[in-house]
């Protein structure tokens, strides 16, 4: 303590323009540090959105010269339902997804760690679809979705028009991405109901919890830290579902599947319409943005990283 | 520390986003292709992009003999597939990393020639050039008083392919074909009967048999379906309506719709063709059912003869289109190599455009069956190799005789496409009725056009 004290008293000393100095040093070596990070995120971010959002002010077709037309993309985007009913379909698809697989995938979990026999084989089944290319999972559940020869309609004996029944569809989508992801929300909510520690658990036990109250009191407030990584990063990647989209259905029937990632898509580089494609992109990343503040506020009081 | 979070969670976020967004599309699109692949010293390559692999491997051997006479310059050929075609070619033209020579299509060449992305034919090869090449291709792509690609290949007309098997079953001779009828008036029409015999379900009832099971098809009749140039435009055009006037959208037109109508019976009220569930987003769904053996009636153009011929495993004939209230009228189409105006070899591009549309470099394209040659000389070339085949191609040539329907075209195709494509979508799976449905399609295709 007595060699630090010095220290300080003896920077206390030096002159103020020498210790500005030395502080402009470390904050140039500290951005030099930073700088190959800080070029990737200006490079691939920061650019990018400043680009989307000029874009979103132009008519542009990619090949004839961009046209200022000032509010008029946004206007359209706004008015001619289209977006909207994007937005809703999009809605709609994050209320299915999001519950079904958020408590799948802790269901799963919770007798995964149960280390009953298979669990590791179970384990791996599980992140399988996950890892696969969405794309060419999309292609081979549309050949088990397809109304005439497809593998589903053929078990249970019957013809449904899976992907070209308006009212049936979007469920459709939902059921593939639900299954893609199970897996991957299982891994998270395995590796934080590993972490609880013994101790805890113990203690409820003694204290007379069953299994349910043991769940819904220790387990359950214990796995906020991992809920609020699951939830933040499943909203975010349900909102911009696509792959699943594109090969199952290409937004239709009726547009009744048309993700608002999607439809940025088929607006982009089917109409090549990429004002407008630019205008949907920045109000998604609104959206986006406040979604994950308002996780971002009401997780905040209620996680607990310490668990020792 | 709350303040850091909230940045990480923003940065996260809009990454996120902006990856998924923009980066989707050229996820879509893969890579661009190279165009600076050079052989040896002082080589100028030439690159050239096509659609069609049946195509792609005639080029081969053509490009082979051109640069036998040319060895300075190197032809190197890329074949993307339609699926991805316009999308990337849109995106390479626009980064100019287009190759130098690519095929354009009726719906979608003319937003590059308005644009000056395509080389003028008639300033790069003189307009004594067009004179070699089928007249019907060149004034397709004709815009603005210029020829805007060297024709390649000409789809001819469309024409029925029949399963003789199935007809013999059915008790029809294929000769009667010929005088089969389609009518809005259903006293007029003969070939809803002959599709019914032709339509049978698993227990082996025909469709016009009352215990007939639409959800067992086995066996369909006919393709009738969302395909433009084999099966609508072609009932149009019989029908004496029209599909454009000029570059604007004219579905609701009385005929048009009336053609539709009944189209769309054919599929829900006769159940004579396969459903809009299967067809709609597979556009290849008929053809393979006709392939299959499942399928008695599939009409289509000499674009399918190769895979037909190459697939079918039992006997088959070409039969003509029926005749609607004003004849049997065909759509015909082409397509052509257009020059990229940005090239930086406009001389050995020049050459290779030439080659392209000479009888000998076009040649390679008819002797392998594999598509009708553009070039007038070259076109012998073509049906004698199905005459050696055994396949009589004469009826796909006949149908121009009656009269034609000209293939969809004019700028900003994509966007009017995008616009009312969900909606025909919706009047085959008869979810709106045809009137309203195409009065809704013709709406969004004309607001999408003035975009």
């Amino acid at each position: 303590m007595a060699v630090s004290d010095g220290i300080r008293q003896r920077a206390a000393t030096v002159q103020r323009p020498g210790l500005r100095r030395a502080r402009r040093r470390n904050a140039i070596a500290g951005y030099a540090f930073l700088a190959p990070s800080l070029f990737g995120v200006a490079c691939f971010l920061v650019l990018p959105v400043l680009v989307v959002i000029w874009l979103s002010f132009q008519s542009w077709d990619l090949i004839s010269p961009a046209r200022w037309v000032g509010l008029d993309n946004y206007r359209s985007v706004l008015t001619d339902g289209v977006f909207a009913n994007s937005l809703l379909v999009t809605l709609v698809f994050v209320v299915i997804v999001i519950p079904v697989q958020t408590v799948l995938g802790l269901f799963a979990a919770t007798l995964l760690t149960r280390g009953l026999p298979g669990s590791g084989v179970l384990r791996t089944l599980y992140v399988l679809p996950w890892i696969c290319a969405p794309l060419a999972l999309g292609v081979v559940w549309k050949w088990i979705f397809a109304p005439t020869g497809g593998a589903l309609n053929a078990i249970i004996g019957h013809r449904v028009e899976w992907l070209s029944e308006p009212q049936l569809a979007l469920p459709a989508v939902c059921a593939v991405v639900i299954w893609t992801n199970v897996g991957y929300v299982t891994l998270f909510f395995m590796a934080g109901l590993l972490n609880i520690p013994a101790y805890l658990l113990e203690a409820g036990r003694l204290d007379g919890a069953g299994p349910a109250a043991l769940f819904w009191h220790v387990k359950l407030p214990l796995l906020r830290p991992t809920m609020f990584f699951v939830l933040v990063t499943s909203v975010i990647s349900t909102f911009q579902i696509f792959d699943q989209v594109y090969a199952l259905t290409g937004g239709g029937p009726q547009r009744r599947t048309d993700v608002v990632a999607a439809r940025i898509y088929y607006e982009a580089f089917e109409s090549f319409s990429f004002g407008r494609a630019a205008v949907m992109a920045v109000i998604l990343l609104v959206i986006l943005v406040a979604i994950t503040l308002a996780q971002q506020l009401y997780f905040q009081r209620r996680i607990t990283y310490e668990m020792d | 520390m709350a303040k850091r979070s909230t940045v990480i969670a923003i940065t996260v976020a809009a990454a996120v986003v902006i990856v998924g967004a923009v980066g989707a599309g050229v996820a879509v699109l893969g890579s661009r292709d190279t165009g600076g692949a050079a052989g040896a010293k002082g080589d100028t390559t030439v690159t050239v992009r096509v659609w069609d692999e049946q195509v792609a491997s005639a080029y081969e051997q053509s490009f082979q003999a051109f640069e036998d006479k040319n060895p300075d310059i190197d032809v190197k050929l890329t074949v993307v597939p339609w699926a991805d075609y316009w999308t990337k070619l849109r995106t390479d033209v626009a980064g100019k990393s287009a190759a130098d020579i690519f095929w354009v299509n009726n719906s979608y060449f003319a937003d590059y020639a308005d644009n000056g992305d395509l080389l003028d034919i008639d300033k790069t090869l003189g307009s004594d050039a067009k004179s070699a090449w089928a007249p019907s291709v060149v004034k397709q792509f004709t815009r603005n008083g210029s020829l805007w690609g060297v024709p390649q290949l000409s789809d001819a007309g469309i024409a029925v392919y029949y399963n003789k098997a199935l007809l013999k079953d059915a008790g029809i001779d294929p000769a009667s074909l010929e005088n089969l009828t389609w009518s809005p008036d259903a006293s007029a029409d003969t070939f809803v009967p002959v599709l019914q015999k032709l339509t049978k379900d698993a227990a082996g009832h025909t469709a016009d048999d009352a215990d007939f099971d639409p959800a067992s098809v086995t066996q369909y009749g006919y393709n009738a379906g969302n395909d433009l140039q084999a099966i609508y435009i072609n009932y149009i055009g019989s029908n004496g309506g029209t599909y454009q006037d000029g570059d604007r959208f004219t579905f609701a037109n009385p005929k048009t719709v009336e053609a539709f109508q009944y189209l769309v019976d054919l599929m829900n009220t006769y159940h004579v063709a396969p459903s809009a569930a299967d067809t709609n987003q597979n556009g290849d769904f008929s053809r393979d059912q006709f392939i299959q053996g499942k399928m008695a009636l599939f009409q289509s153009g000499l674009y399918n003869l190769k895979n037909v011929a190459d697939g079918a495993d039992f006997d088959w004939g070409v039969a003509s289109i029926p005749a609607g209230p004003e004849g049997r009228v065909s759509v015909t189409n082409g397509i052509v190599a257009a020059g990229n105006a940005a090239t930086e070899h406009p001389e050995a591009t020049k050459k290779v455009l030439e080659w392209m549309g000479s009888a000998e470099g076009n040649e390679f394209v008819g002797a392998s069956g594999a598509a009708v040659p553009a070039v007038t000389d070259a076109q012998p070339v073509y049906r004698s190799y199905w005459e050696n085949q055994g396949v009589d191609t004469s009826k796909f040539f006949d149908v121009l005789k009656n009269g034609t329907i000209p293939a969809p075209q004019g700028a900003n195709f994509g966007a009017a496409f995008g616009a009312y494509g969900p909606i025909l979508e919706d009047v085959f799976a008869g979810r709106v009725p045809v009137a309203e449905g195409l009065q809704k399609a013709q709406d969004a295709a004309n607001a999408a056009l003035d975009g």
